[in-house]
Parts: C-alpha cells; sequence; structure tokens
C-alpha cells in the first residue's frame, strides 16, 4: 500500500510541473508571442498559399499601436471558430472607398470606419471574404499582428508593406 | 561577492514560484472560471445599480453552449477596452422584433440574427446601449456567461428566469 502511495505523490509531483510548464507555456503564446500556421489564397502575394509559418506578437493590439497596413489575427465574424489572416486598410474614423468585384471599379462604394471598429482586407481582393463582405471589423476581435515570416525558409524574414 | 549570487538565486527562486502561481491564477482566471464586478442601470432590475460581484463561468461560449436568455459578459464592439453585460436574447438565425423607443412601440423593426452573431439588450431597455444601437454581436467577442450573484449578500444566488 505504501508503494502505491509513493507512486502517487510522485505522479502528482510531476504532473503538477508540466502543468505549472504548460500554463507558462499558453501565457506567452497567447499574450506575448506565438506561432502560427496560415494557409489559403486571399493573402497572395504576401503569404503563400499552401501555408506559411508566421511569429505573430499579441501586445500591439493591446497597446493600441496597430495602424494601416499592419498584417493581423482575427477571431472571424462569421464563424467564432475560425481565425483569419488579412491586412489592416483603414483604421477607426478613416473613410474607406472599396469595390465589391475588382473588375468593375465603377461601382465603388465609401463609408468611413465607425468607432471601435478597423477595415480589413485580404492582399489578394478577388479572392478574399474581409470587410468588404461582413462589414467593419471589431477591435476586440484583433488577436496578434503577423511581423514575421519562418517557413519556408526560402521566405524568411520580416513581412513588410 | 558570494553572498549577493546566494540572494540573487533565492530572489530569482522564490520569483519564479509567484510567476507560476500567477500564471496558473491567470490561466484559470481567463478560461474556468473569474469573479467580475458589475455595475450600471443598464440590467436594473437582474443586476443593481451600485454595482453586484458575480461570478462568470468561461467554459460555455467556447463550447457553444450559450442560448437566449443568458446573461453574458461581452467585450464592447464600440471600445474594445470596455466589457459590457448584457442579455442574449437572440442566437444566429432567429428574428428579433425590437423597438428603439420602447415607450412608442409602433416603430418596431425586425430583422434576422446573421450567421456567427448574436442578439444582446439590456433588461432596463430604457437605459441600456446594446443590439439595438451597436447591430448583431459577433460571437467571438463573448467572454463568459454569468451564473451567480456573490455580492452583496443580501442577493447571493442564482436567478430566476
Amino acid at each position: 500500500m505504501r508503494q502505491w502511495r509513493i507512486i502517487a505523490k510522485e505522479a502528482m509531483a510531476r504532473a503538477s510541473i508540466i502543468g505549472k510548464f504548460l500554463c507558462l507555456l499558453h501565457v506567452t503564446d497567447a499574450y506575448i508571442l506565438s506561432s502560427n500556421h496560415v494557409l489559403g489564397p486571399s493573402m497572395l502575394p504576401t503569404l503563400n498559399i499552401t501555408g506559411d509559418v508566421v511569429l505573430v506578437e499579441h501586445l500591439s493590439h493591446r497597446l493600441g499601436k496597430l495602424g494601416s497596413g499592419d498584417l493581423v489575427l482575427v477571431r472571424s465574424p462569421l464563424d467564432p471558430k475560425k481565425t483569419l489572416t488579412k491586412r489592416i486598410v483603414a483604421m477607426e474614423g478613416d473613410k474607406v472607398t472599396f469595390s465589391l468585384d475588382p473588375t468593375r471599379s465603377h461601382s465603388s462604394r465609401s463609408l468611413v470606419v465607425p468607432k471601435g471598429h478597423v477595415w480589413i482586407q485580404g492582399d489578394n481582393a478577388y479572392v478574399s471574404c474581409d470587410s468588404r463582405h461582413f462589414g467593419p471589423l471589431p477591435y476586440g476581435l484583433i488577436e496578434g499582428k503577423a511581423f514575421m515570416r519562418v517557413w519556408p525558409p526560402s521566405s524568411f524574414g520580416l513581412l513588410g508593406e
């Protein structure tokens, strides 16, 4: 009987060390820096269609230091289980002009981005489902800013304008 | 010199224990259960105007188990630094009928809540700013479900419907 208690105690000690490490890993991943696998055609040519691994920092959006031209990871307003990667085109208060169909530029519309929202668009305007379809995105749905690509190695480096 | 190293080592050990505890506390607070101080007139008579401490669980909204009638904490779509407490009146796909001015019921409007959104309203319709003003709320902005009040002691407990 005593041996089982010793084994159980050792198991508990190891489980608590693993648990503490996972907490620390998660807090770093969610609030400081994380690596994310992003894929899809909506951000060509900036991001590859087959998938990239990008580093995402989670500090800028909490400090209010995001601006136009930033690549951001956002929670989708249409499906809360999905995360999208798009570019901020306009911040709150800016006027944005867009057309749903880029091949017919004469049907463009304009609006002012309301308070507490941003306007996001994919770089590949033809296949991207973004603010032109679901409207301005509430700022609270932004999860982080993608600043660097680490995979594939041929495209290693910072993600610029 | 050696004494400083011993002191520094002890300080690092204690700091790491405190750090690990804070991580664990934060993960519990953000993903399991937290206590929140909520105040304001928009949820009278359910919640007091001077402020209540409520217990909020953060599991239901991740498992998709929210429904009409639930009290929820949401991040404000107008000011991402603010958190609101409202009631879910309709889920995605439901038809909602509302009037901006409750005293004049003849100018009511109807709409269907789009996919990935919910419709929230404060119980005190006269002073509440909610989906009647800023539209359907993206599901991703929901932070937790309020299920119990713990302060003031005279109002301790669950609510009826």
